[in-house]
């Protein structure tokens, strides 16, 4: 077993599904060493079929690996105590259909013996915390839309304050505004010190919150690292800045020319799309309001 | 042949063991987490309640109440309103009882199965939730539907038959009115029934509690000798049994049952016709009629003697030794009686086996074996009553007498009356064979069997039929260690209808609610044993696979008592199909008896595996209006964990390695 001062380690850790035939078994991770540091927001990416879920699920112990060993907070993965402080949402919000949000929230609460006055803070402020709509709380699940859905799967991730939260694909399913809470609230969770990993495949939102990241591709680790570190590019600088006259800009192109660089653009900021929605819904939202 | 019951049944522990070990060793960590495990266990439990709520489960005691009603209303008109109690009860619970295992059944089947397709077993998985919480909590959550369901079903009942109840109560209250109308006007003869008094009194809902004796002589008696003699009265379908122990027999020195009976009137020709039955496979029959001579004697040998003596087999040397052996006699020659012996000895035995072992006449100067003592009578049998027959007309032969024997008696626990009396119940019925309009009269003769100085009681009662006859005995006959009842009609060609319990001491009567509350418990540990096995059954199978194999164990499970004396055969024997000599040391003869005698112990391993369903039965107490003794519902509760333990620890074993996704 791997000694561990992380929040997850692994040691060469392989799932092979089996098949009837040795032909059809598949390989779904391969040897993975990963090691995250305890208040990191680590990232996990890859495309479809590169092991980013089983990854997860041999963590949670919902699988057993096929070789290998995984340490989740110091303690082997899927062990029961350890699942106490471990926040799970899975890429697909599986919920009963049946029960209302506070009801679904209430039993997963029960799950963690928390008394009846524990369950009803911890409902109420995780329900506001992900911003569920109060009016829809008291509905079936299985009459909301895919966000509501998504809200109240984060909430059960988040319902045990756990010190480790695991996301897979957490964004899925929702707007842009949506998206954007979901990326605050995972910057609030660093700020709490939790340590979150975060599988994705929505590359712009790894990018807007990971410290770290790894990416894998077919099971196998093909890039590891911080995320200044990959995406830093070494040999170019960039300037911003107000006031820029035409003038100014040939003057500083013709600057750039006589000290010998290569490949200087100039142009115009623009503004990220995601910024212009949100900032239309938000307004509209507060008009609604009033 | 009869060992290898224990050797399956042991095989059968053995496995169940293994498997109990293996579950306590590779469990023992999520055991010793239960305390706090229960409340996860009831989370989980609580959510499957929850969706069994919403999948329309409060509709099945709406559709239990119809079915109830409509077959109720068309099954019990033409009953008597006594009968009518019993069959609305019978209908109600079994109907409950089906609808439960069929209902719960599917759904035990599919909770699992469902969670898997959904995925809700993921999320619930990552949480502190062990595999064995989350078997207790699916098992518990259907559990507490079916009480829910139960406690619905008998509120209902309960009110249903409040009010059937009441009207019996007024209607008897009524008739008994009109009876003493008539009865003080002398337009009628007989003092009004009090059976009608009591029953407009207290009902027929009362859940009694009562004593009940051994019925041990349906035959006629004679007091005139000491101990009374017995007769079997010839052209009836009374039937003697004796029973033999395994007959160790030298088939080379040819054995053969011997009759002895006193003959009444003496000399007439006489015939017995005999069955004789291989007690624990009682598919091993041979019938055969034999005359009697002028002494009353006869001997008569089997055709197959093997089949009820043992033997040596010439070819491997084994001893064959079949089980106990029955003979059933009845006498086929009217106007002729067949006097019994007691048994007790070679001198007053009516049949022994004789002739049985060269070897023990040479050592032991016998050769025969004597069968149980006091062999027991039984009369005319039909829908579960027994019929005595009244005195002759002239009076020559007596009645036929039922005896009930009351041991171990606690005084102390028999209410008795201020006047220091007890009180006895009789139910019976009567079939007037003649004498149409005269109502019947019955004697009857209570005595304590051991105390010579404590009088015969005797008392000349008006028999209600099929209603309580109350009567009143001092206390002092429950001084000695056994009271005799005797009872036999005093009114020719009037025949008694009895059963086992017809003579009752009463002791103080429980409520009909707390009588169907009992009741209910033990549906309820049949269904939950059920939804244990569908649960499990879940765990690794799918739904449609998972429901077909808690059918085939409840079908098996109800199978035991059947497969069980079918095991006792052995190959081909198991069709009846007898081992004739020119198949002997034929090939495919001994394959085929060989497989399919490996066939039946394989599934008789199966049924012992299996819970018993067979010990599940709410109806005989409450349909009777007893009350159901708490030892019964207790040994019913405490079978049903026991049968649950070991289907859990399958399903934890299974399910502990099973991915979650």
């Amino acid at each position: 077993m791997v000694a561990s001062g992380f929040a997850i380690q692994t040691r060469q850790l392989t799932k092979i599904y089996p098949g009837f035939w040795k032909s059809q078994q598949v390989a779904a991770l391969t040897e993975l060493n990963l090691a995250v540091e305890r208040s990191q927001i680590f990232g996990l990416l890859g495309p479809n079929g590169s092991g980013k879920t089983t990854t997860i699920k041999l963590l949670l112990g919902l699988i057993n690996p096929t070789a290998g060993d995984a340490l989740v907070m110091g303690k082997p993965a899927g062990d029961q105590d350890t699942r106490r402080v471990i926040g799970y949402l899975p890429e697909e919000s599986y919920l009963y259909r049946f029960l209302n949000a506070r009801q679904t929230l209430d039993f997963y609460a029960r799950l963690f013996n928390m008394n009846r006055a524990q369950r009803r803070r911890a409902i109420d402020y995780y329900l506001d915390f992900v911003g569920l709509d109060p009016a829809v709380r008291s509905r079936r699940i299985g009459t909301y839309s895919k966000g509501q859905t998504r809200r109240v799967a984060l909430a059960q991730a988040l319902l045990n304050n756990p010190d480790l939260v695991i996301m897979d694909e957490p964004t899925s399913g929702l707007d842009p505004v949506g998206m954007l809470e979901i990326k605050n609230m995972i910057m609030r969770l660093k700020d709490a010190g939790k340590t979150v990993l975060l599988s994705s495949h929505q590359l712009a939102d790894v990018e807007d919150v990971c410290d770290r990241l790894v990416i894998l591709y077919r099971g196998r680790v093909e890039i590891q690292g911080t995320l200044n570190d990959l995406l830093e590019v070494k040999d170019t600088f960039q300037l911003e800045a107000r006031g820029v006259t035409p003038e100014i800009q040939t003057q500083l192109l013709e600057f750039a020319q006589r000290s010998g660089l290569t490949d200087v653009r100039t142009g115009r900021p623009r503004v990220r799309l995601e910024d212009i929605f949100k900032n239309l819904v938000d307004s509209k939202r507060k008009a609604e309001r009033r | 042949m009869h060992h290898s019951i224990n050797i399956m049944s042991l095989v059968a522990d053995a496995v169940i063991l293994v498997i109990l070990v293996a579950f306590i060793l590779t469990a023992f960590r999520d055991i010793a987490r239960i305390g706090t495990g229960i409340s996860r266990a009831w989370a989980v439990g609580r959510t499957t309640f929850i969706e069994a709520w919403h999948n329309r489960m409060w509709a099945i005691p709406v559709i239990w109440m119809v079915i109830c009603l409509i077959l109720g209303f068309s099954i019990v008109r033409g009953y008597t309103p006594g009968s009518e109690v019993r069959v609305y009860l019978t209908i109600f619970i079994r109907a409950q009882e089906i609808i439960l295992l069929v209902y719960l059944g599917i759904l035990a089947c599919l909770s699992l199965p469902r969670e898997r397709e959904r995925k809700t077993l993921i999320t619930t998985g990552a949480k502190p939730v062990t595999r064995l919480e989350l078997l207790l909590g699916k098992i518990m959550g259907l559990g507490a539907a079916a009480l829910v369901m139960l406690l619905a079903m008998m509120l209902f009942t309960w009110a249903f038959m409040k009010v059937v109840d009441h009207n019996i109560r007024s209607d008897a209250m009524v008739s008994y009115k009109l009876e003493k109308k008539n009865y003080n006007r002398l337009v009628r003869h007989v003092p009004p029934d009090f059976g009608l008094l009591y029953t407009a009194t207290h009902g027929v809902l009362q859940a009694q509690n009562y004593i009940t004796g051994k019925l041990r002589i349906a035959g006629m008696i004679s007091y005139a000798t000491n101990p009374p003699t017995r007769y079997l009265k010839g052209g009836s379908t009374e039937t003697v049994y004796f029973e033999f122990p395994s007959i160790p027999a030298n088939l080379s020195y040819q054995p053969d049952f011997l009759f002895r009976f006193g003959l009444f009137p003496p000399g007439r020709p006489a015939e017995i016709h005999i069955t004789a039955i291989e007690r624990e496979n009682p598919m091993v029959t041979e019938e055969a009629s034999v005359k009697l001579n002028a002494a009353g004697s006869a001997a008569w040998t089997p055709k197959h003697p093997f089949r009820f003596f043992s033997y040596t087999d010439p070819q491997t040397g084994r001893v064959l030794s079949p089980g106990p052996v029955v003979l059933k006699v009845t006498c086929p020659t009217f106007h002729t009686y067949l006097q019994i012996g007691d048994g007790t000895h070679l001198s007053n035995c009516s049949c022994i086996v004789t002739g049985v072992n060269a070897a023990m006449l040479h050592e032991h100067g016998i050769d025969y074996i004597l069968p149980k003592a006091d062999p027991v009578i039984t009369g005319f049998k039909s829908n579960g009553w027994q019929e005595i027959t009244g005195p002759g007309k002239t009076g020559q032969t007596p009645p036929e007498v039922a005896s009930w024997e009351f041991t171990h008696l606690n005084p102390l626990a028999i209410p008795k009356t201020k006047n220091g009396k007890f009180t006895l119940h009789l139910i019976c019925g009567v079939s007037k064979q003649t004498n149409e309009a005269i109502p019947n009269y019955a004697a009857l003769f209570a005595y304590s069997s051991d105390d010579p100085t404590n009088p015969v009681k005797i008392l000349k009662l008006h028999i209600n039929e099929k209603r309580v006859t109350v009567v009143q005995l001092p206390e002092r006959l429950l001084d000695g260690s056994a009271l005799i009842v005797n009872l036999s009609s005093i009114v020719h060609g009037h025949w008694l209808k009895i059963r086992t319990n017809s003579v009752r001491i009463m002791q103080k009567p429980s409520s009909f609610i707390g009588n169907l509350f009992k009741t209910e418990l033990i549906v309820f540990c049949e269904v939950i044993l059920l939804i244990t096995i569908g649960v499990v059954s879940g765990t690794a199978l799918g739904w449609p696979v998972a429901l077909l194999t808690t059918m085939c164990c409840y079908i098996l499970g109800n199978l035991f008592h059947f497969v069980s004396v079918l095991a006792k055969a052995n190959g081909f024997e198991l069709l009846n199909i007898v081992q004739e000599h020119r198949l002997q040391g034929v090939w495919y003869y001994q394959l085929g008896s060989f497989i399919s005698g490996v066939m039946v112990h394989v599934l008789e391993i199966l049924v012992y595996l299996l819970p018993n369903f067979t010990r599940f039965s709410p109806l005989p107490f409450i349909t009777a209006s007893r009350n159901m003794p708490w030892l019964f519902l207790g040994q019913n509760i405490f079978a049903a964990m026991i049968s649950m333990i070991p289907a859990i620890a399958v399903g934890y074993l299974v399910m502990r390695k099973r991915e979650l996704s």
